[in-house]
């Protein structure tokens, strides 16, 4: 006795709505929240960048007003700048400074222990607010600052260096110093994955050591400094704090702007810049990640 | 001609490597058999290198490379994961040496392209230059590996258990073609290996390495029938060796006693190759004139072919192997636990002493 299977009977039931659409059902969710939280919003912000600003309502009847300032404006559109060259400046900085410190605790350290130790010590500056590790850099960096003080007693200056507090350098400063470690961490991660029998290996085909940092260490840790670079982009790109409390409210960067213009109720303009810094920010991701093709990568 | 003198390394008190001597000509296939922990890895390293000996002196034509950076030595490294650099196709990994070396690279890249070419046809990979590494098979990696040694023209080139990773029908096909690589070029290849039928079969010459010392340095052939001590005999994988010791001009071991040659001295070990005993008819119970033997149980066979394996208990219960050879007669079947009298020609048994090393007058004719 034979039973016929009845899974591919014509007869069969018809499936059920949740059945016949299962993978859409399945994505759902995620594309709920996405649109929620990240479309609407973004469309929103647009939207309300073309809305008419009065002294003291917002209407939305759409006007390129907002737009025309921003661009027309030199305190505007000097911010936009500004952001651009202190972050290209501090990604420089974090680079320069956070891939010898990665280079030394991926390669050099080839104890897991201690690589961990090192990678943890680097964190640890994050266990205080973001606030006080800001702040921290006024009395280090003013006019009768540590540095100052230093300097004196050592005889190397005779008068302060009034440059070093509320100043761009300041800012750039205060940057480096908290966004580093993000410079640091995926760089590390990359250069302790390279496998030790490769550097062997280029040695042993005659490689000097400056050449098997060219051709195999730098390129293999290349996502690395991608990831890094992005960190620190979004991070410097979005950056308010830092820049009035160690400028002294002289350096306004997009951010300043928002944050001012939010609080003075100018819904329409803060959008203007909240569209240009969105922008920026994807443009410069998009840039970053035409370098290397992080998902065959990683 | 590469010389090594007394060559040492210690790891944490542990002698890796231990007054190691040896002489490797031009031009020849030189396999190393140990099993691992023996200290293969460390050799080849200190030859590349790759770790500095403790005592000792590697001579390279005379002149003394002990201390010379492994990029200066000229010496290739073959590594047993192959060590591709992944982020290169096969042709940049395979120039990767004549582009970088820092003594004589090659900066016209036309001849870069033609040696590449030639290099990676020699070992059967031509038309893939453009691939990625990663696109390529386990196979074809372990050839991209040797053309980039090779492509550097290594005086030595060393290779770390080439063969070690590819499946059983690879591997077989990639002896045949190390060989013939390794005669087109006539470089010396130095192939050290965990894997015993792979050293007999692919050396002019071969060095049995167990814990830091060289205890063979013989042809693969003299090796297999003659081993100088019973851990060499161990390591060739094809003999039964038995405990015991020499009363009253018998070999005893277990409750069994064994004929033995004449000049046995005081044997400690008593060795047959496995392919040497018979399997006498049920019943039987004395050897025939001039042939040793021993009672054992049947356990099971093992099919592998062209030959099969029984696998026979002695008295105290170590394990005894009998190989047969199908092509000469039909395997016969066994009863799990039936009694067997296993005979041997005196001839084929060789004894080493306490001290393991082989007894040398038992090579000698004729019977107790």
């Amino acid at each position: 006795m034979v039973a016929t299977p009845d899974i591919a009977a014509p007869s069969a039931p018809k499936q059920s709505f949740l059945n016949r659409n299962r993978h859409y059902v399945l994505l759902a969710p995620g594309v709920i929240w996405m649109v929620l939280f990240l479309i609407v919003p973004l469309a929103m912000m647009v939207y309300v960048s073309f809305w008419t600003q009065t002294t003291f309502a917002i209407k939305p009847d759409l006007t390129l007003k907002s737009w025309a300032t921003f661009f027309g404006s030199e305190t505007y559109f000097g911010a936009l700048l500004r952001t651009l060259r202190i972050w290209l400046t501090v990604l420089f900085l974090t680079l320069l400074i956070g891939y010898p410190t990665a280079l030394f605790i991926g390669q050099f350290v080839r104890n897991k222990t201690v690589q961990t130790v090192l990678l943890v010590a680097c964190v640890i500056p994050f266990w205080t607010s973001f606030l006080i590790r800001v702040l921290a850099w006024r009395p280090m960096l003013g006019k009768e600052g540590a540095i100052n003080i230093v300097l004196q007693k050592l005889g190397l200056i005779a008068q302060p260096i009034e440059v070093l507090l509320f100043t761009e350098l300041s800012v750039i400063i205060g940057m480096v110093q908290i966004y580093v470690v993000f410079m640091v961490g995926p760089i590390a991660f990359m250069l302790a994955r390279i496998d030790e029998s490769l550097i062997e290996a280029a040695r042993d085909l005659g490689a000097s050591s400056w050449t098997i940092f060219r051709k195999i260490i730098f390129p293999l840790s290349l996502p690395g400094v991608v990831v890094g670079a992005i960190f620190v982009s979004v991070m410097v790109l979005g950056e308010f704090a830092t820049a009035s409390a160690l400028s002294g409210r002289k350096v306004n960067l997009l951010g300043n702007i928002i944050v001012t213009q939010v609080g003075s109720l100018k819904w329409a303009f803060a959008a203007v810049v909240g569209v240009v810094l969105t922008v920026v920010m994807a443009a410069v991701i998009t840039g970053l990640l035409r370098i290397v093709n992080l998902r065959r990568e990683l | 001609m590469m010389e090594l003198h007394g060559l040492g390394k210690t790891f944490g008190g542990k002698a890796a490597i231990a007054d190691l001597s040896l002489r490797v000509e031009d031009d020849e296939y030189l396999t190393l058999l140990g099993p691992s922990g023996s200290g293969k890895s460390t050799m080849l390293r200190l030859i590349a290198g790759l770790e500095l000996p403790d005592t000792g002196r590697i001579e390279l034509n005379g002149e003394d490379i002990t201390t010379r950076p492994t990029h200066l030595r000229g010496l290739g490294f073959v590594q047993q994961n192959y060590a591709l650099f992944p982020h290169m196709t096969v042709g940049d990994n395979v120039a990767f040496g004549l582009r970088n070396r820092i003594v004589d690279p090659v900066t016209d890249e036309t001849a870069v392209a033609r040696r590449v070419g030639e290099m990676l046809e020699l070992v059967g990979l031509q038309g893939l230059d453009s691939r990625m590494v990663g696109q390529i098979s386990g196979g074809q990696k372990q050839r991209v590996s040797l053309a980039r040694t090779l492509i550097t023209e290594p005086k030595v080139c060393l290779l770390d258990e080439p063969l070690g990773a590819l499946d059983a029908n690879l591997r077989e096909r990639m002896t045949v073609e190390l060989r013939k690589i390794r005669a087109a070029l006539g470089v010396t290849f130095f192939h050290v290996t965990g894997n015993e039928s792979e050293a007999l079969a692919m050396g002019d010459r071969m060095i049995v390495l167990d814990e830091g010392r060289a205890i063979q340095i013989d042809t693969p052939d003299a090796v297999f029938h003659t081993p100088a001590s019973v851990r060499a005999a161990k390591f060739v994988n094809a003999y039964n060796i038995l405990d015991g010791k020499v009363e009253a001009s018998a070999f005893v071991h277990g409750d069994q006693r064994l004929a033995l040659p004449t000049g046995a001295g005081d044997a400690a070990h008593y060795a047959l190759r496995i392919d040497a005993p018979e399997i006498e008819p049920a019943g039987t119970t004395t050897p025939a004139p001039g042939r040793a033997s021993m009672m054992a149980t049947f356990v099971a066979s093992e099919f592998m072919g062209s030959r099969v394996v029984h696998f026979f208990k002695c008295s105290d219960g170590a394990l005894f192997e009998v190989e047969r050879h199908l092509s000469r007669s039909d395997p016969v079947e066994y009863r799990g636990g039936e009694q067997r009298l296993l005979s041997w020609d005196l001839d084929s048994v060789l004894l080493f002493d306490a001290s393991g090393r082989r007894i040398a007058a038992a090579q000698t004719k004729g019977a107790a």
